[in-house]
């Protein structure tokens, strides 16, 4: 019987999808249908991308992608009925046993498809990371939205910031599949040529189309911005919540540090530091990680400084824990949510100044694909010869990026934030 | 002795993600004038959306679905464009002019809690002043400032004191503040929404006094919202005991203490400890109470109730009038 | 000698101070919340603590349990002084002295399920191992109506209703099997209909765990039904103290009269009266002697010179007033 309800559950959800879609307002029909039309056209593009990508073997790393986002949800929603939803330690055993077959799927296409060697490698790495993605995005709308939906329009904002974060991830790490031309490859069409079929955003300066360079320049970006989070999680955290439980002299010293640091104007002291640091990805994560970290201080302090009042803490220190056990288990759980909204300002921030550090010239050498590097470039042949695809389709590019993650940043800070309801 | 207040099938609803719940369910009561009557019940009863529902202040997402309020006038009130005329309005039909006018200047609402209720920037000073010349705009500031100054002398404060800040009052202070307020205007009606639920029992036992004093004074009608019987027992002159939107019994103070009917009334007296019973076995109700959006049909109580019968799950009991002066709406009483 | 003895305890908190004043004036204010406070609570007693707030019941109720250190005096448990100890003595202490506070809501963690909130209080001790914890939680949530287990367990505070909150609490409290326990209204924020529950559930823990109480409330008529004695705090002092029956139906201290008159009672034959004027005056700067005299009704000459000292008048009570020394 229990065999049954799974396999019905999983794929016969349709009986029970009728009634509840005759429920549905004209709202939500209208953005399903937004949706859905958005999805394929995007996969349109995308498949029309690869069909005529510059490996060769586009469509196939697509549909290799497709194919693990598929398994991916197919098991997450088995385990989510076994479990009868709730999270218990046997999860892992069941996430890893797919992955680890299309892995190997991977390695045996490849395999079969003759990539050199060096290749493979990379090849798997980010296949598998590309299907991951999109196996994230396709959760999201079946699981995600049922959660967010109850929230209004801070839902459906969270769900757009990080539909379109993902988005931009999936196509920065399918990247190297299905560009048309190798993204670095200069003089494949003529000079500054405007946009055409054959070059459809155009080339630069250094004849590379600009389609691919769009494509596949996100990654630094991306790149710069995780690390320099990542940093500023495993700095800003730990110090905030030290700082402001002990109280007393360290938290003034600290504090004082923190605000000094904040005072700075962002965009400047990047640069300084960037300058200091040298060119590079890290060190740009750097830079932006030390202008970031007061904020997350802050923020982190501030819920510190409420939470400890509470009698829950309290309650913890009477049945005997420490210091350390109090911070960790009664404290940080409920500072994260304000800390991880701080993170999704911090990405779309980190981006754009990333991008300004590129413009200013701090970023990295001229032959690396990146939107900044682009958009630096179109800048300075922007009013020369009226070239303004160079300029825009990069600059698009990091304006949806960073409007992705601020959205997200806006509506987790919604939810998260606990306002008095009911 | 006329009414002063009637509600008849009074429906609040609010729409929430969950479904619509009602947190007045069809409640129909009279007010004479000079009495106090008091909404007793629990949290979550809607014994507060009641009394707000009187002045046509509920909170989103609530709103009046269907119903009257009739509130007997016995003075024209004028309002920004108009004048209300003496004699009977229908409150969920005026609108938002007609009801500020009698905000205040005929119905008073004291709130829940006394230390949100006041504006911490600005002193009390200018609280009264705006009340006052909201409803009287010809009053000038100081002539305000001097019945402010009188009123709070009248509840025990002394009167330069209207020059301060709510921050330099304490609790049992600001919460006389908001009785003044409330009284300033000398309105005909009072509705106190548990007025000294935040207050320590010798507070509570003077503010209760100088309120009775001022009802006297003031000819006042009062409606007394709190889930405190023992308050009630003090200062009501009838009870309606609510559950669920809906009116279980109502009757005179002495006739619900001495012999109640409904079986939550029953219950709930049952609960409360009394000092001077000390052997009083207390007892509780079992279960909870339902959820508002998906009620189940017949009689709210019934999952609870230890008479339940079967009429009880399909038919909800109206309210009938048993003896004297009490009403209950269950079916162990006919109906 | 009691199972705890409190000896001439007192709690002073600091006020910060501006700047600007600090430099210019020398001495310090303080809020004096608990000032000289001696009583002894037997073991298996429930004694009941009342006052309005600002008496500084709550404040002795922490000091019971070292949520905080006492500014003087001496903290008896079992004879020992736990008035300074730290760090691992403390810890160790606090499995037998346990604590609940008035707030189910904000009592429970709101990112832990309720049976490994529960279930913390063996951890946090180092007792049994992850099987054992889970299974005496298990074992408590049963005790404590809270079945069936296997959908509690792992409920948020969030989806459980007030009363069902404070039975957590109490869970909570005694799993490790305490031997004191103070509580700070536990009622207090529990729907009228509930209270009793909770009341009896209190008690059954008591004659199953062999618990002592100190049951903190202003809610006197409540105290009366539960506490075998009822001391009354006034201003951080103690000022009468006298078994249950007797304090209600005889109080001798005048501020203990004021408040037995003014509870209002179900019974609208029962008229309470307000006899006390004005309001318990600030705890930074109280009254010289004795501290209740400006609104006493029966005040005398001696009274604002000289602090009364709680003493026995026979019949096992003891009263802080110059009419009764």
């Amino acid at each position: 019987m229990k065999q049954d309800a799974i396999v019905k559950g999983i794929f016969l959800r349709i009986g029970p999808m009728k009634e509840s879609l005759r429920h549905q307002s004209t709202k939500w029909w209208v953005g399903f249908g937004a949706v859905i039309i958005s999805a394929v056209v995007l996969l349109i593009g995308l498949i029309s991308l690869a069909a005529v990508s510059n490996s060769g073997i586009g469509l196939q790393s697509v549909a290799i992608s497709l194919a693990f986002a598929a398994v991916l949800l197919f098991v997450t929603t088995l385990a989510k009925r076994l479990d009868s939803g709730r999270w218990t330690e046997r999860r892992p055993v069941l996430w890893f046993v797919p992955l680890g077959a299309i892995a190997m799927m991977d390695v045996v296409v490849s395999l079969g498809l003759l990539l050199a060697q060096e290749e493979w490698l990379r090849f798997t790495v980010e296949i598998t990371f590309a299907g991951v993605i999109l196996g994230i995005i396709l959760l999201l709308y079946t699981e995600g939205y049922p959660l967010l939906r109850d929230r209004g329009s801070a839902g459906f904002i969270t769900i757009a910031g990080l539909t379109l974060v993902f988005l931009i991830l999936y196509m920065t790490a399918i990247s190297d599949w299905i560009v048309p031309y190798a993204p670095f490859d200069i003089n494949v069409g003529g000079i500054l040529a405007a946009p055409s079929p054959r070059f459809p955003l155009g080339t630069t300066d250094l004849g590379q189309d600009l389609l691919s360079r769009v494509i596949a320049g996100g990654a630094i970006m991306l790149q710069v911005a995780a690390i320099s989070v990542a940093v500023c999680f495993v700095i800003g955290i730990p110090v905030g919540l030290l700082a402001s439980y002990k109280g007393g002299v360290l938290d003034r010293i600290v504090s004082l540090v923190m605000d000094s640091l904040f005072a700075f104007p962002g965009l400047v002291l990047a640069i300084a530091l960037a300058a200091m640091l040298g060119a590079g990805v890290v060190n740009m994560a750097l830079a932006i990680a030390v202008v970031y970290i007061p904020s997350y201080f802050r923020v982190v302090r501030s819920q510190v400084l409420t939470v400890r009042e509470l009698p829950y803490v309290e309650a913890a220190i009477v049945l005997g824990a420490t210091d350390r056990e109090v911070l960790l288990r009664y404290i940080l759980p409920n500072v994260l949510p304000s800390a991880v909204v701080v993170m999704s300002i911090n990405f779309a921030d980190a981006i754009l100044t990333a991008a300004g550090l590129t413009f200013v010239g701090l970023g990295l050498g001229i032959d690396i694909t990146d939107w900044g590097r682009d958009l630096t470039t179109g800048a300075q042949y922007l009013n020369v010869v009226h070239a303004w695809w160079v300029i825009s389709f990069p600059g698009l590019m990091i304006i949806i990026l960073a409007l992705g993650f601020t959205l997200t940043g806006e509506g987790l800070s919604e939810i998260l934030t606990p306002k008095l309801r009911e | 002795m006329t009414d002063l207040l009637k509600i008849e099938d009074l429906i609040v609803e609010y729409k929430t993600r969950r479904g619509a719940a009602r947190g007045v369910d069809r409640i129909s009561l009279k007010l004479q004038k000079n009495k106090t009557l008091g909404l007793a019940g629990e949290s979550g009863c809607g014994k507060s959306t009641l009394g707000r529902a009187i002045i046509n202040l509920v909170p989103h997402p609530g709103k009046i679905l269907s119903g009257n309020i009739i509130l007997n006038l016995d003075e024209d009130v004028p309002y920004e464009g108009g004048i209300i005329s003496t004699g009977e309005v229908n409150i969920p039909y005026l609108g938002e002019k007609e009801m500020r006018a009698l905000r205040g200047k005929e119905i008073a609402y004291i709130f829940q809690d006394p230390m949100t209720s006041l504006n911490p920037m600005v002193s009390i000073g200018s609280h009264y002043v705006e009340t006052i010349q909201a409803h009287e705009p010809d009053v000038e500031k100081e002539e305000a400032l001097e019945r402010g100054s009188k009123m709070l002398e009248s509840l025990g404060i002394l009167a330069e004191r209207i020059k301060d800040y709510p921050h330099q009052f304490s609790g049992g202070m600001r919460q006389r503040v908001m009785v003044g307020l409330g009284l300033v205007l000398k309105p005909t009606l009072l509705i106190a929404d548990e007025p000294t639920t935040s207050l320590d029992v010798v507070v509570e036992a003077q503010i209760l006094r100088e309120m009775a004093e001022l009802k006297e004074k003031f000819n006042l009608t009062m409606i007394l919202i709190t889930h405190n019987l023992g308050v009630l027992a003090q200062t009501a002159d009838s009870i309606a005991v609510v559950y669920c939107g809906r009116v279980a019994e109502l009757a005179s103070t002495e006739a619900l203490f001495e012999a109640p009917k409904h079986p939550y009334t029953q219950a709930l007296l049952q609960s409360v400890p009394d000092v001077t019973k000390p052997d009083k076995k207390l007892t509780w109700i079992p279960g909870a109470p339902p959820d508002l959006t998906h009620l189940v049909p017949g009689c709210v109580y019934n999952p609870r109730c230890p008479h339940a019968m079967e009429i009880c799950r399909s038919v909800q009991p109206p309210l009938i009038e048993v003896d004297d002066s009490s009403l209950v709406a269950c079916h162990l009483y006919g109906g | 000698m009691g199972l705890i003895e409190f000896k001439r305890v007192k709690k002073y908190f600091p006020i910060q101070r501006g700047f600007l004043e600090s430099i210019f004036t020398k001495e310090k204010t303080f809020v004096r919340a608990v000032d000289d406070v001696s009583f002894s609570i037997a073991k298996g007693e429930v004694l009941g603590l009342v006052g309005e707030s600002g008496s500084g019941k709550t404040t002795t109720g922490r000091l019971c349990v070292r949520l905080i250190a006492p500014t003087d005096g001496q903290i008896l448990y079992e004879g020992k002084d736990i008035a300074k100890l730290h760090g691992k003595d403390l810890r160790l202490i606090r499995r037998r002295l346990q604590f609940t506070f008035q707030d189910p809501t904000s009592s429970l963690n709101p990112r832990m399920s309720i049976g490994n909130a529960i279930a913390d209080a063996m951890r946090l001790q180092g007792i049994g191992t992850s099987d054992e914890r889970k299974a005496r939680t298990e074992e408590i949530l049963e005790r404590v109506g809270l079945s069936p287990v296997s959908t509690f367990y792992n409920r948020l505070p969030h989806q459980l209703s007030g009363g069902q909150k404070q039975r957590v609490v109490f869970a909570r409290a005694t799993i490790l099997n305490p031997e004191f326990v103070v509580t700070d209204e536990p009622v207090a924020m529990v729907d009228v209909s509930i209270k009793a529950q909770i009341l009896e559930l209190m008690m059954d823990l008591k004659k199953e765990f062999d618990l002592t109480y100190l049951f903190i409330t202003h809610d006197l008529a409540t105290a009366r039904h539960v506490c075998d004695r009822i001391a009354v705090m006034y201003l951080g002092r103690i000022v009468e103290v006298a078994d249950r029956n007797r304090i209600y139906d005889d109080p001798l201290h005048p501020y203990s009269v004021g408040l037995m008159k003014a509870i209002p009672v179900p019974n609208p034959k029962v008229k309470s009266e307000a006899v006390l004027q004005g309001e318990i005056p600030s705890p930074i700067d109280p009254p010289t002697g004795c501290r209740f005299h400006p609104r006493c009704p029966k005040a005398f000459a001696r009274c604002p010179v000289e602090e009364p000292e709680l003493t026995d008048v026979g019949e096992d009570r003891q009263v802080a007033c110059h009419l009764y020394s």
